[in-house]
């Protein structure tokens, strides 16, 4: 009870200069968190987008419909001419213009393949099994994934499963180049799948998402079987991933360069977007950093003066607490105390309000065009940053007393003028 | 050769204030007996405080020793001399020092939680000590200054110090709460046979001491004054002289 008497009772009107402290704290903290979280919302923006775009990555796709396929006649169901990709891109070319840059071969085929009384228009894709579970994620419900040596084998998705009738062990047919069938052995049943790149989009997938970058259904063969399904080593679309991000750009020249008399063959690439991003995001950063650092200064400044009035007011009690025998620590330790609880109920209390009010998106179209909306973040680098900003403010007010105390005679404090 | 209870030796004391340098004491020496009344007189800026901060170890001397009860006050670390303080030395200020928010009777218990030996009832004879038992309960605010100092007087007893350091104790009180809070100290302290050493400007307070000693800027003299016999003669003094230069009176025993 002593110590909550030393600590906290006989502000008298100094009371009133503790409270505005306080409150003065926690707009300050109110303010900064809310810049904080709008910092840290773009952060986790890029973070997604490095995640998920992956501006290192560059696109080379082809687009034209150069040729018809036609479905076998299966049960009452009649042939059909569905257009289907013809792969242009050599991929010794693409390999000679990407340098030591790994390169991700493709083969999208776009088939009607009937199995049973069923049929579904279907991707079927030609992937390179080990490169592309590195850019792609493939989580398997049952069976297992593809494998390099694997011939005829395939893995679906749980959709396709279904619409085909076919689980792992089962076959479904598929026409070849030459055409003939061949059956395609099911080795495992997908529940989640997200190839990066959407292949080329002459038909529509079924269950491509909008806007998104990842292919998430079909059936995935490895680059063997699909070149033996095509009857051609040449691809449809690949992947070259840049050994540098800073390099993306390079790259991306020397296979626009490559590719130059190759009127349907595209480059794209995201980093110039990502670049873009980044800017935004180094605006966002430097526009509210600053408007943190003036707030925390001006604000600190003042809240800092009021805690010094009151400690100057306190000084020669804790003088005489030392006086008296307690350590020079434990005899400004009441001082202490009461700043930080001081501080960080205000802390907390401009925190919960700025987490409460704060909207749940944020965008400055002028500021963020690329970077688009961001939600507002409230996490531990906020929160530590509140913190120090409010123990900073109160370091500053009890410096003073507190160096007067421990650095100069405890006797030169006994004398003051005080309570 | 035995050391005194308390001995200062030839300690200067020197403060700093922008360009300016003061000197509060110059080469002041002096032995204390255990169980002594030491007055120590002289006029505004003498270097009486500083003095009892020096013994009370709450600043170092420029040069010289100081020895406690053995203790080389003069060198302890912050936590030694906390821990000296709270076990030797009891304090009493001309301004009370009481703190306003605690009650009497918890400012009394003050040294004795900075030992961690809190004692509510000891607390509470001491204020009834010095005829406060029925305000314990009260703020400082709430009692007049002899009162206030008469709870300074309980709270410098707390721990039984073996050393009362008293700075002016009468200084802000009337003539009749300073002559009760004088007669209270001494009383107390002697009772207890400790030692006192009480620093005042009032040449008339404290006619009861054993000892006296006057600093006049900064250099200490033995008191000379009248005896019964009419007599001119220093009083019962065990003052070691002092000061090199020689303008210092040397060190006489009645």
């Amino acid at each position: 009870m002593i110590w909550v008497k030393l600590t906290f009772g006989g502000f008298g009107h100094r009371l009133v200069e503790a409270f505005a402290a306080a409150i003065v704290l926690a707009a300050t903290s109110a303010t900064v968190a809310a810049s904080l979280m709008v910092v840290e919302g773009a952060r986790k923006t890029l973070v997604r987008v490095i995640h998920q775009d992956r501006p290192d990555v560059v696109e080379v796709k082809s687009r034209f419909n150069r040729a018809l396929f036609e479905t076998p006649r299966s049960g009452n169901l009649p042939p059909l001419t569905i257009p289907v990709y013809e792969p242009l891109i050599d991929p010794a070319q693409l390999e000679a213009a990407a340098g030591d840059n790994q390169v991700v071969k493709r083969q999208s085929l776009f088939r009607n393949v009937v199995s049973g009384d069923s049929f579904l228009n279907i991707y079927i894709f030609g992937i390179d099994v080990d490169i592309e579970r590195g850019l792609s994620s493939f989580s398997l419900a049952r069976g297992r994934f593809l494998r390099r040596e694997d011939r005829a084998v395939a893995v679906l998705d749980q959709a396709s499963a279904r619409a085909l009738d076919v689980d792992v062990g089962g076959t479904l047919p598929v026409r070849k180049a030459d055409g003939t069938d061949l059956q395609l052995t099911v080795a495992g049943i997908l529940d989640r799948l997200e190839l990066r790149g959407a292949p080329p989009r002459t038909a529509e997938t079924p269950s491509l998402r909008p806007d998104s970058t990842f292919v998430s259904s079909g059936a995935f063969v490895n680059l063997q079987t699909s070149e033996e399904i095509f009857g051609r080593e040449s691809l449809t679309d690949a992947l070259v991933v840049a050994r540098n991000a800073s390099e993306t750009l390079a790259l991306v020249a020397k296979l626009q360069e490559a590719f130059r008399l190759e009127p349907g063959i595209f480059v794209t690439e995201r980093y110039s977007q990502y670049q873009r991003k980044v800017r935004d995001f180094v605006l966002t950063l430097a526009l509210f950093s600053a408007l943190s650092i003036a707030t925390a200064v001006l604000a600190g400044s003042f809240a800092s003066n009021l805690l010094h009035d009151i400690y100057v007011e306190r000084r020669r009690q804790y003088a005489t607490l030392i006086a008296l025998g307690f350590p020079p620590g434990i005899g400004v330790a009441p001082a202490i105390i009461f700043g930080l609880v001081l501080g960080l109920a205000a802390v907390a209390i401009g925190g919960l309000a700025t987490h409460a009010f704060v909207p749940r998106t944020f965008a400055m179209p002028s500021l963020m065009a690329d970077l688009g909306p961001t939600e507002p973040t409230i996490d531990w680098l906020v929160v530590c940053s509140l913190a120090a900003i409010s123990i900073a403010a109160l370091s500053v007010g009890l410096a003073s007393t507190i160096i007067r105390l421990l650095r100069e005679p405890v006797a030169a404090s006994l004398s003051e003028a005080g309570p | 050769m035995t050391q005194a209870f308390v001995s200062v030796r030839s300690i200067s004391k020197t403060y700093r204030s922008n360009r300016a340098t003061v000197g509060a004491l110059r080469e002041v020496s002096l032995e204390i007996e255990k169980g002594e009344f030491v007055r120590l007189s002289g006029p505004s800026g003498s270097g009486k405080t500083t003095l009892l901060n020096l013994v009370a170890a709450l600043d170092r001397p420029d040069q010289g020793e100081i020895f406690v009860a053995g203790i080389d006050v003069g060198r302890l670390s912050g936590s030694r001399a906390s821990k000296y303080r709270a076990e030797q030395v009891g304090m009493v200020f001309q301004s009370y020092n009481l703190i306003p928010q605690l009650t009497a009777l918890e400012n009394v218990l003050l040294p004795m939680i900075a030992l961690g030996r809190t004692n509510r009832s000891r607390a509470r004879e001491l204020l009834d000590l010095v005829g406060l038992a029925d305000r314990s309960n009260h703020n400082p605010s709430q009692l007049s200054g002899g009162e206030q100092q008469r709870v300074a007087i309980a709270r410098a007893l707390a721990n039984d110090p073996a050393l009362v350091l008293a700075d002016e104790p009468t200084g802000n009180l009337d003539e009749q709460s300073a002559e009760r809070v004088m007669g209270l100290l001494t009383n107390a302290v002697r009772e207890r046979g400790r030692t006192l050493l009480l620093a005042t400007h009032e040449r008339e307070t404290a006619q009861t001491a054993d000892k006296r000693l006057e600093l006049r800027s900064g250099v200490a003299t033995p008191v000379r004054e009248m005896s019964s016999s009419g007599y001119l003669r220093s009083s019962r003094s065990t003052l070691i002289h002092s000061n090199n230069r020689g303008d210092y009176i040397e060190s006489s025993t009645s």
